[in-house]
C-alpha cells in the first residue's frame, strides 16, 4: 500500500516532505490508525494527512484524533478533514452540567447553510466508501480573537476608547452570524472564544467548528446566548476578572464595593459589572452585561433582544 | 374561554403527574369539568444519534413512556373521581416526528410553551395546568423553562403551575 501512496504524493506533490508514505484510506471508520503520511481519498480527491489536529487547554495539548490536518494533493491547498466521531459527553457550563453531543450531520448542514458567507468557515461534506460523513474544511487564515485581544499591549482605557470600539462592531456582526443560524433553526452549539477567529487578510470574523449540539426544547439557543455574553465581557474587560486576579488590576479600596449581584451567573468568581472598576464604561453596556450576572432579573432569549441593546451601545460609543 | 375546560400539560415526569393529581384532588367531585390531557411531542434531537434507526428507536421508546403515562393519568383522574368522558387526550405531533406523519398544525419544536398556548386559544381553554420541576436562575437560562414560559406569554385564562 505505501508504494500506492509514494507514487501518488511522488506525482501530484513531488516536494512534500514526509516522514514516512503510510496507507490510501477510502473508508474512515477507523481514523485512530490514520495519521501522518497516509491519503484519505474522498469524493474523488486525495487528502495527504500531515497531523492530527490538537486542541491547547491550560497548557496541555489534547489530539482531535478524528480532525486531520490535510493537503489537498489536486490542488495542493491545506485543508481540514473531520471524520465522523459520535461522542455524547458532559460539559460544565459555569456551575451546571450540560449532556453535548457531537454530531456530523449537523455541521455538514450548517455547512451547506452558510456556504459563501464569509462569516462562518466554508467547506462541504462527503461520504466515504463506507458512508461516513467527512467535512472537508477550507482553512481559516487568521488568529483567535482572544490571542488578538490579548495582543494588545495597553492599558483598559486606551484599549477601550482605542480599540474596543471597533471591535465591537465587528462582534455585532459575528452576532447576526448567529441570528442567522437561528432563523434557521439552527444554533451554533459551541460559541466560545477559541471559536471565532480574525481573518488575516479582511480582519474580518469568522466562526468555526459546529459539531455540539444539545437536546434543550424550550430555550434551543440559550447555550449559544451564554457564549455570547461570555465572549463580550471578554471583550469588554480585554481580560475576566475574578477575585483572585482583581488585585492586579485595581485599587483594594473598590473591590470592596463589589457585591454578590454583580458576578456572574453561570461563573460565579467572575466578575461581570466590571464598570465598578472602569466607570467610564457606559451605564448601557453594562447593562448588556448584567443580564449574564447573578442580579439578573430578565435573561435575553433571544440574540435579536442582544443585539438590539449592542447597537445602542455602539452609538453611544461613537458619541464618547 | 371556559374556565371548567382545564388543559394539563404534560410530560411523562413526575411534576406532571403531581399536576394531573393536584387537579383530580381539586376537581374529581366537580361534575360539569372537562379535562384534557396535552402532550407535545418531543422526539429525540435527530442530530444527536448516529443513524435514523437507533434515533427510532429512541423514538419508539419515549412514545411508549408517555402512552404509559397518559394512560396512568387518565386512571388517576378517574380514581379521584372525573367521569370518563369528561376526560379527553390531546396529542401534538411534532413536525420532527421520527414516528408520526407530521399533520398541518404539527409542533415545530422551537417553544413547547407556545404550542401549549395554541392549542389553549383553539379549544378555548380557560385554565392550563402544568407541574414545574423547579430549576435554579442559571439552569432556567440555559435550558429556559416551559411553566415560567407559559405564565410570561399567557394573555388570558388562568395558569395553574403546581410544584
Amino acid at each position: 500500500m505505501s508504494s500506492i501512496v509514494k507514487n501518488l504524493v511522488q506525482k501530484m506533490h513531488p516536494h512534500a516532505s514526509l516522514g514516512r508514505f503510510g496507507d490510501l484510506y477510502t473508508d474512515t471508520t477507523e481514523f485512530m490508525r490514520i495519521d501522518h503520511g497516509d491519503v484519505i481519498h474522498v469524493g474523488g480527491l486525495h487528502y495527504l494527512v500531515l497531523r492530527n489536529e490538537k486542541e491547547s487547554s491550560f497548557g496541555v495539548e489534547d489530539p482531535k484524533y478524528w480532525v486531520k490536518r490535510c493537503r489537498e494533493l489536486e490542488t495542493g491547498e491545506r485543508k481540514i478533514l473531520k471524520l465522523v466521531f459520535y461522542e455524547k459527553f458532559p460539559i460544565t457550563l459555569g456551575s451546571v452540567e450540560v449532556v453535548a453531543y457531537r454530531s456530523p450531520r449537523k455541521e455538514a448542514r450548517i455547512l451547506d447553510l452558510v456556504r459563501g458567507d464569509c462569516r462562518f468557515m466554508q467547506g462541504f461534506s462527503v461520504d466515504d466508501s463506507a458512508g461516513n460523513n467527512v467535512r472537508i474544511l477550507s482553512v481559516v487564515r487568521g488568529k483567535r480573537l482572544a490571542e488578538v485581544v490579548d495582543a494588545i499591549d495597553v492599558d483598559h482605557r486606551t484599549y477601550f476608547f482605542d480599540f474596543f470600539p471597533g471591535m465591537l462592531e465587528k462582534f455585532v456582526v459575528a452576532c447576526e452570524a448567529i441570528r442567522f443560524l437561528h432563523a434557521h433553526g439552527e444554533n451554533h452549539g459551541d460559541i466560545r472564544l477559541d471559536h471565532l477567529f480574525m481573518e488575516y487578510s479582511t480582519g474580518n470574523y469568522v466562526w468555526i467548528d459546529f459539531d455540539y449540539t444539545y437536546d434543550f426544547h424550550e430555550n434551543p439557543f440559550g447555550v449559544d446566548l451564554f457564549g455570547l455574553g461570555n465572549m463580550l465581557l471578554f471583550l469588554v474587560g480585554k481580560r475576566f476578572y475574578t477575585p483572585q486576579n482583581l488585585a492586579q488590576w485595581i485599587d483594594d479600596q473598590h473591590i470592596g464595593g463589589l457585591v454578590y449581584d454583580d458576578f456572574s451567573l453561570l461563573f460565579k468568581s467572575r466578575l461581570v459589572n466590571i464598570a465598578k472598576m472602569y466607570p467610564y464604561i457606559p451605564k448601557e453596556l453594562t447593562m448588556v452585561l448584567m443580564h449574564f450576572s447573578l442580579g439578573a432579573q430578565i435573561f435575553y432569549t433571544h440574540v435579536d433582544d442582544f443585539l438590539a441593546d449592542l447597537n445602542r451601545c455602539i452609538k453611544v460609543l461613537r458619541i464618547s | 374561554m371556559d374556565r371548567k375546560k382545564i388543559l394539563i400539560a404534560v410530560d411523562s415526569s413526575e411534576n406532571s403527574k403531581r399536576a394531573v393529581s393536584y387537579v383530580g384532588d381539586l376537581l374529581g367531585d366537580t361534575p360539569d369539568i372537562l379535562i384534557t390531557l396535552l402532550y407535545i411531542e418531543r422526539p429525540p434531537d435527530r442530530d444527536t444519534y448516529a443513524d435514523d434507526t437507533a434515533w427510532k428507536a429512541a423514538a419508539h421508546a419515549k412514545e411508549k413512556n408517555i402512552q404509559i403515562f397518559l394512560d396512568e393519568a387518565r386512571g388517576m383522574l378517574e380514581h379521584k373521581g372525573v367521569a370518563e368522558e369528561r376526560i379527553a387526550e390531546k396529542y401534538v405531533v411534532s413536525c420532527k416526528s421520527g414516528i408520526h406523519e407530521p399533520s398541518e398544525d404539527c409542533s415545530v419544536g422551537i417553544s413547547i410553551a407556545e404550542e401549549i398556548l395554541r392549542v389553549q386559544k383553539e379549544g378555548g381553554f380557560g385554565t392550563i395546568v402544568i407541574g414545574r420541576r423547579g430549576v435554579s436562575r442559571t439552569e432556567e437560562f440555559l435550558y429556559g423553562s416551559v411553566s415560567t414560559s407559559v405564565m410570561h406569554k399567557a394573555r388570558v385564562g388562568t395558569i395553574w403551575v403546581v410544584e
